[in-house]
């Protein structure tokens, strides 16, 4: 009796650990805790409506003037009226079971319906803590880099000057940018935002990664079907160590036409591992400064070679 | 068998979701509604803002519905699948148990209130029901009492649509009398359905919202006085999957 009921103590310990949720500042606790509540139970109060969270999103630029952080602020003000417990605007806080659950079920759903881009998001998101942590020091590392986490550019529709953009020289960045959102028909403003990482500065760091992917797009000359979102996603596997990419890059050739598999194996996935190496880390260039210049001499600086083109047209998804 | 049939038409109940009622008749008369004869109601006031619970957050009492309803307005398309992923399909269960307890025989005239779809329907506020006093035989609210801001008002409005010997029967979530199977519930309840809604409807905070509803609202015990309150006598309950979910009953006499 003895011995079980220590395994049932540590059995109930490890299970509030893994339910408890992060909370960066638990004596500020203002929400009143319902009586009917047990201990796995969220402490929390909500974020607001999603209506009133978008149109924040939209109406404000994240580009906070050097040495003053607005979104902590942000959070403060929503702190004092909601409730504490969120980093960023969009913050969801997650237990470790809750992580594990999304990141098995967000890699199952993406797996069967690759549409989902958002399970995509949320599997790096609750994945990727440690290869973020790495990518964030390498970015301090450098100085670009750490510019881009000083000033937090975003690569918004909003944020972005089309006109100016448009007006560029051919074969400039900016131009071959512009060019691949209309060809694609995409938008950069279809990236969900970071919801459930738990750290302020790593969310920023998923985020720019992820508005930096069509940058690699371009830089890689790859289009949006399921071919090139996968020779995409080894090149940054190879490059940001991301589970997800690593997971995206490996599985995701289950979802192509059999047909596509030995262009892909031979010739498409060699190139872009290989340019992922020779690469320095593509989330130090700060693209919003280096519109101008052609996208030629870029991917010479980068050291990645015109891609493998297939014989005929590209292959459809 | 009339009631068989009403089964089928509760396994299509949340299928498209609104601040709807349905009312209709079992095969036998044709419908008494129709056109003008429900007699219009004048909507009251606005009343006093105060503050009241929207699950674990406070909000105004004027933004709950308006918060409720986008909720519902995006939980609606996944709705079914929803459901049975998060109760495993012991929903629908629950539902036929409720409509054994009725046992409505052809000629009743019924209310549904937030049913979602039906045969026929009127939009209206559980608050303030559209219909005249002294026109239904049975009422029934399953799993849409929970999200009104002013449940006493709701009951109240139950109570006086009700003819003389109508039955009011009420399917909501409930509190769980077993502590084993209440810590399992939890966890199940926070921990697993904001995930599989995430997952499956990409929409984290209207089923964060869901399990925070539920424990927001009163246990069997204390609702069974607030329908009292409104003027129902015989009050009963019966608790089911060890008080997940329990069903009240009442009578207006």
């Amino acid at each position: 009796m003895g011995h079980l009921g220590f395994l049932l103590l540590l059995g109930d310990r490890a299970l509030s650990w893994a339910c408890y949720e992060f909370s960066p500042s638990e004596t500020l606790q203002s929400a009143p805790r319902p009586e009917r509540f047990a201990v796995s139970a969220r402490r929390f109060s909500r974020v607001p409506a999603a209506m009133a969270t978008l149109l924040r999103a939209a109406l404000r630029p994240l580009r906070p003037p050097p040495g003053h952080r607005e979104p902590a602020a942000d959070v403060r003000l929503r702190g004092a009226r909601r409730g504490t417990g969120l980093l960023y605007p969009e913050h969801i806080p997650t237990s470790p079971l809750q992580k594990v659950l999304l990141a098995a079920g967000s890699a199952g759903m993406a797996l069967y319906n690759p549409y989902r881009h958002d399970m995509v998001a949320v599997l790096g998101e609750t994945t990727g803590h440690r290869a973020l942590k790495v990518l964030r020091d390498q970015m301090k590392r450098d100085p670009e880099g750490a510019q881009i986490l000083q000033e937090r550019p975003r690569i918004l529709l909003s944020t972005l000057d089309l006109d100016k953009l448009r007006s560029l020289p051919e074969g400039s960045l900016g131009q071959e940018y512009l060019r691949f959102l209309d060809v694609n028909r995409v938008s950069p403003d279809t990236r969900a935002p970071t919801r459930f990482v738990d750290d302020e500065e790593l969310a920023y760091v998923i985020q720019r990664y992820r508005e930096v992917h069509d940058m690699l797009h371009t830089l890689l000359g790859m289009p949006t079907n399921m071919l090139g979102e996968i020779v995409v996603k080894w090149f940054e596997a190879v490059q940001t160590g991301l589970p997800m990419c690593l997971l995206g890059a490996l599985f995701g050739p289950i979802r192509l036409r059999t047909q596509h598999l030995p262009l892909l194996v031979s010739e498409l996935i060699p190139w872009a591992v290989q340019s992922g190496r020779r690469a320095p880390c593509v989330l130090n260039l700060y693209y919003e400064q280096r519109w101008e210049q052609p996208l030629r001499a870029l991917r010479e600086e980068l050291g990645i070679t015109e891609p493998p083109m297939p014989s005929g047209p590209w292959p459809r998804p | 068998m009339a009631a068989h049939r009403s089964c089928v038409l509760w396994s299509y109940c949340g299928r498209r979701w609104s601040w709807v009622m349905r009312c209709y008749e079992l095969p036998g008369l044709r419908s008494a509604w129709a056109g003008g004869q429900l007699g219009a109601r004048q909507l009251s006031q606005k009343k006093q803002a105060t503050e009241t619970h929207f699950g674990f957050e406070t909000v105004s009492e004027e933004e709950k519905g308006g918060k409720v309803y986008h909720v519902f307005e995006s939980v609606a398309k996944k709705y079914d699948v929803m459901n049975d992923m998060m109760s495993l399909g012991i929903h629908r269960i629950w539902k036929d148990l409720l409509l054994w307890k009725m046992r409505p025989f052809p000629g009743t005239q019924l209310l549904d209130v937030a049913g979602g779809t039906g045969l026929a329907w009127v939009l209206g506020d559980a608050e303030e029901l559209p219909f005249d006093d002294d026109k239904f035989d049975v009422y029934t609210v399953a799993f849409g009492i929970r999200n009104v801001t002013h449940i006493d008002q709701a009951l109240q409005e139950a109570h006086r649509v009700l003819k003389p010997g109508g039955r009011f029967l009420c399917l909501e979530f409930s509190q769980v009398n077993n502590p084993l199977i209440s810590r399992l519930y939890d966890l199940y309840s926070f921990q697993v359905i904001p995930v599989l809604g995430e997952v499956i409807a990409g929409d984290w905070k209207s089923y964060q919202y869901l399990v925070e509803s539920i424990r927001q609202f009163p246990p069997q015990e204390e609702f069974k006085e607030m329908i009292e309150d409104a003027g129902f006598e015989k009050v009963t309950y019966e608790s089911l999957t060890s008080g997940i979910v329990a069903i009240h009953s009442g009578f207006k006499l």
